[in-house]
């Protein structure tokens, strides 16, 4: 028995017997996302029915004010939170694949700071900045700080996990202070603008941020789906994964490339909405096992409910005063995160 | 090539070839600083059970590695069926040449199934996705490293025996001619250790694959090794079949080890018995080793 | 650990050469403002002080209360550090990173801001209450863990605790604009803002926590090298625990009630000191006091120039010098 693979023939997909219980959860989150929605379009200063907003999605609204205030205000950012969301979880699995670290979450390493700390700078520096270049911004600012902590926590041998969140948490104070210094060093109307923004709220988010995410949303999946090989082989650890064949350092570079430019992204629309990209990953492991794959697709799902509810709540829970979605999803999210540390070894080296 | 003298008679490798299959020539390997296997040159003999031992330190693990690409070699050879192995694709050597590290993880929560369903990685593609080829691997690989019976079960909730099996399962359904696996035995008890070379000899006699082992237990190598190749201080000491190669003076010169070497007269394979020094007085003292 | 206690080559002049340096940092920190003053000049304001000059009251009455400030804020802080790092034996230990702080803050955001209590009285002791349980809280998570409470551990839990309760804080701060707007700079650890009032009902606490800390030092030095090792040497582990979490939470809730959150003060001084003294907490704790009050005496002239005539929060700087050096500390000692 020798080389295998030169027999390959194709006998077309079979085995693994379908995954329903992964599948039926997917639906279920998916029908969450849209109750999700319809409620969000329905809730607020002024209330709609659930029948007013399927009338006025459907193009015939029951006044002009209902057309305005769902098409104009609540739908984009709805969309938005949903999208966001999704684009964090899928930043938080493939993160924590790549570096086999249940803890890894873009904002707890600090690369939504390092998003963060880019756009402020460029809204104090340079206030005529175009909006439209803001992703870009917060792309380079989180991918620079990516690459320090996988610089500074990578170079020695062995399981670097524990270090590499601790670096980032490092790394993370660091920025959020550099942030800060920059915010009383802006004028002061400016420095307000970045700081609503830094909260991590999407009650900004109109139909061009909602527009960018989901062109992202539908740029970046595919390729991370087609990844999803390669990160299941990263996830058997570092000297396995060369055993089976796999580019090792180019795939790492490639999938924390992509991972970075999922938060960024969001980032740089709604602001860093911390914990979504650590939890949303367990939630969906949790509620049904999977291949790398349907994982993915669990996260995502998960995520966009947790942000699109956190944005919810955010809005309904002390009205007139809306709670950034950002804060929601930290103090939803911590408890899930002590949990996590509970279960998981702490592996020194 | 042909092991010079035998204790059994070996399954023909399926592929005559003149040379061995995977050959070192004059190979250097480090991590940056000085190399730490220098100018070691071996050819592996193919469908045989090869041992590596060595004292800490000397070189076998990293020696390894580098037979398995995992570390870029500074000077030197390593040919697979002829060819420099730097030189093939990653991809194309995973489907000759299989590697088992030290001490893997699984990630949480994996099902043993799907930590050996990994081991088809290197013949799939974006294109060419799970097929019946590859399900049949599986179920062969668990069938053959004898978890077929845990197949569902996480792989974290396994003894370590048990885990150790998985992961060999995971190399089998590479379906490569050669295996490499650096100390598989560690850690484990005497009868797992005993289980899961017996496995590994399986392997390499009925299946006729060429098996490299990195052991700890100068014992268990002795007991089951076609091939040992015995390394300090980065070079290959003694290499040879066992008989040839386990002897005292070899034991002591590579291990610095003071020890009979006595013959178990059931398998016929030799055993290393430390020297202790007879007790002074009435305090017991264990000899140095 | 197997570390030389006795460092030879610190002479007896060390102390005393490293009084006059802070004395000069002190009287630096002084003549530094909006209108520079001499240093001759602040040295007689201090020695013999004439109501009639206008530097002698600048520097009397709006200076230095400001420079004392942070003298304190800076020994309370790193001798809560040094303890920490002794009794947890763990490098990267610090009330910052291990929540204390923000449970402390926490503490008084909630009392001030939603029971509208200011007695500067009562402060100190919301404060000290606040890091206890904070304390407790980053304890329990992390020694419930498997593995127990092991260094990675702690922080791990210290960074959850403090998530939590930045979050609770910004929330509180959204519901009510007006009260929480006088405590936003506060919240970033400034010099800027404490009252007299303040000062006067923290000083007790600083001065009970420094003793027990000078107290228990030894015994911190025995601890140091292992639990069992130090019940071996005859040490009572439990009592040695109480008395410095004691010395840990009156001297972390004197500094937030001065200073508000100053993060990493904690974690560079001490460390700063062992590479000068050695392992032996005897001279690790008073070394911290000294070399803390130097530190942030000037973190907080570098925080006044760096910007001016903007002024950043003193604990903007003190991050920005000491995540680095957390960096730093898990790379090598992890």
């Amino acid at each position: 028995m020798t080389t295998a693979g030169m027999f390959s023939r194709l006998d077309g997909p079979v085995s693994f017997a379908l995954p329903l219980r992964a599948l039926a959860v997917l639906g279920l989150l998916l029908g969450l996302c849209c109750v999700l929605l319809i409620v969000s379009l329905m809730a607020g200063s002024y209330p709609l029915g659930a029948l007013d907003v399927v009338a006025t999605l459907t193009g015939r609204p029951p006044s002009e004010m209902a057309q305005t205030v769902v098409w104009q205000f609540r739908f984009p950012r709805t969309l938005a939170a949903l999208a966001a969301g999704a684009l964090l979880a899928l930043s938080g699995a493939a993160l924590q694949n790549v570096t086999r670290n249940p803890l890894a979450d873009p904002s707890l390493v600090g690369v939504s700071q390092g998003a963060g700390l880019a756009v402020v700078a460029a809204i104090v520096v340079w206030p005529d900045l175009p909006q439209a270049l803001r992703p870009l911004l917060a792309f380079g600012g989180a991918l620079a700080v990516a690459a320090l902590i996988q610089g500074i926590a990578m170079r020695r041998t062995g399981g670097a996990t524990m270090r590499f969140i601790l670096t980032g948490i490092g790394i993370a104070a660091f920025i959020s202070a550099l942030t800060s210094a920059f915010l009383t060093y802006g004028q002061i109307d400016r420095a307000v603008s970045a700081l609503g923004w830094l909260a991590g709220s999407v009650h900004a988010a109109g139909w061009s941020e909602a527009g960018m995410l989901a062109g992202t949303l539908l740029c970046l999946v595919p390729a991370l789906f087609a990844a999803s090989r390669p990160m299941a082989a990263m996830r058997m650890g570092q000297d396995v994964a060369v055993g089976l064949g796999l580019k090792v350092g180019r795939t790492r570079a490639a999938l924390i490339t992509l991972s970075v430019a999922l938060a960024a992204s969001a980032v740089a629309m709604v602001g860093p909405l911390g914990f979504v990209g650590l939890v949303a990953p367990h939630i969906a492991h949790r509620l049904a096992r999977s291949g790398v794959g349907l994982h993915l697709a669990l996260s995502a799902a998960a995520g966009a409910a947790l942000v699109g509810a956190a944005d919810l709540v955010g809005r309904v829970a002390f009205a007139p005063v809306q709670i950034p979605a950002g804060l929601v999803t930290a103090i939803l999210g911590v408890p899930i995160f002590v949990w996590l540390i509970l279960r998981t070894q702490a592996r020194p080296a | 090539m042909r092991l010079k003298c035998s204790t059994a008679q070996y399954d023909e490798p399926v592929e005559q070839r003149d040379a061995p299959r995977l050959q070192l020539r004059d190979a250097s390997v480090g991590y940056g600083g000085a190399p730490i296997v220098r100018n070691v040159s071996l050819d592996v003999p193919d469908g045989a059970l090869t041992v590596l031992v060595g004292p800490n330190g000397s070189g076998k693990s990293t020696l390894m590695k580098a037979m398995a690409r995992v570390l870029r070699l500074d000077a030197g050879n390593i040919l697979l069926d002829g060819r420099p192995i730097g030189q093939l694709p990653t991809r194309q050597v995973a489907r000759r040449l299989a590697l088992l590290p030290q001490g893997p993880v699984a990630p949480e929560g994996l099902r043993v199934r799907e930590l050996v369903a990994q081991g088809r990685f290197p013949h799939q593609s974006l294109l060419r996705q799970w097929s019946r080829r590859d399900a049949d691997a599986v179920e062969a690989a668990m069938e053959a490293a004898d978890v077929a019976q845990f197949a569902e079960r996480p792989v974290s909730d396994l003894s370590g025996g048990q885990r150790q099996r998985c992961w060999i399962a995971m190399v089998l359904a590479q379906e490569t001619g050669l295996l490499l696996l650096d100390e598989p035995a560690t850690f484990l008890d005497l009868k797992v250790q005993v289980d899961l070379m017996q496995l590994l000899r399986r392997i390499a006699k009925q299946e006729g694959r060429t098996v490299v082992v990195v052991l700890h237990e100068l014992n268990v190598a002795a007991a089951f090794a076609d091939h040992l190749v015995m390394m300090q201080d980065g070079r290959i000491r003694a290499e040879g079949c066992v008989d040839a190669v386990f002897n005292a003076a070899n034991l002591a010169k590579v291990f610095g080890l003071d020890a009979t070497v006595v013959r178990d007269p059931v398998s016929g394979r030799p055993v290393c018995v430390p020297r202790v020094e007879p007790a002074v007085l009435h305090t017991p003292r264990i000899a140095a080793e | 650990m197997i570390v030389p206690l006795e460092r030879p080559g610190l002479s007896s002049l060390a102390p005393l050469l490293g009084i006059a340096a802070v004395s000069l940092a002190f009287a630096w920190h002084i003549s530094v403002g909006a209108r520079s003053i001499p240093l001759h000049v602040v040295v007689e304001a201090l020695l013999s002080y004439d109501p009639a000059l206008f530097d002698h009251v600048v520097v009397v009455d709006l200076r230095l209360p400001r420079a004392l400030l942070a003298a304190l804020v800076g020994a309370a802080l790193a001798v809560a550090g040094a303890l920490m790092q002794g009794v947890t034996r763990n490098p990267l230990a610090e009330p910052g990173i291990l929540g204390l702080l923000v449970g402390a803050s926490f503490a008084v955001v909630v009392v001030v801001g939603v029971f509208d209590l200011t007695s500067p009285t009562l402060i100190p002791l919301v404060a000290a209450v606040g890091a206890v349980l904070a304390a407790g809280a980053v304890w329990g998570i992390a020694a419930a863990a498997p593995g127990g409470a092991a260094p990675l551990t702690l922080i791990l839990a210290g960074a959850a605790v403090m998530a939590f309760l930045a979050a609770l804080v910004t929330v509180a701060s959204l519901l009510d604009e007006q009260t929480f707007e006088q405590l936003r700079v506060w919240m970033t650890g400034s010099l800027a803002g404490a009252q007299n009032e303040v000062l006067k009902w923290a000083l007790p606490w600083f001065g009970a926590g420094l003793i027990v800390a000078l107290a228990v030092a030894r015994q911190v030095t025995a601890l140091a090298m292992g639990e069992e090792t130090a019940i071996g040497l005859g040490t009572d582990v439990v009592r040695l625990k109480a008395l410095s979490l004691f010395a840990v939470v009156a001297l972390t809730a004197a500094a937030v009630a001065l200073a508000g959150p100053m993060g990493f003060v904690g974690l560079v001084v001490p460390h700063a000191v062992r590479l000068l003294v050695g392992q032996d907490y005897r001279r690790i704790v008073p070394w911290s006091a000294l070399a803390g009050a130097g530190y942030l005496l000037v973190i907080d002239v570098v925080a006044r120039l760096l910007l001016a005539p903007v002024e950043i929060s003193t604990g903007l700087v003190t991050a920005l010098i000491g995540a680095p050096i957390f960096v730093w500390l898990v790379r090598t000692r992890l």
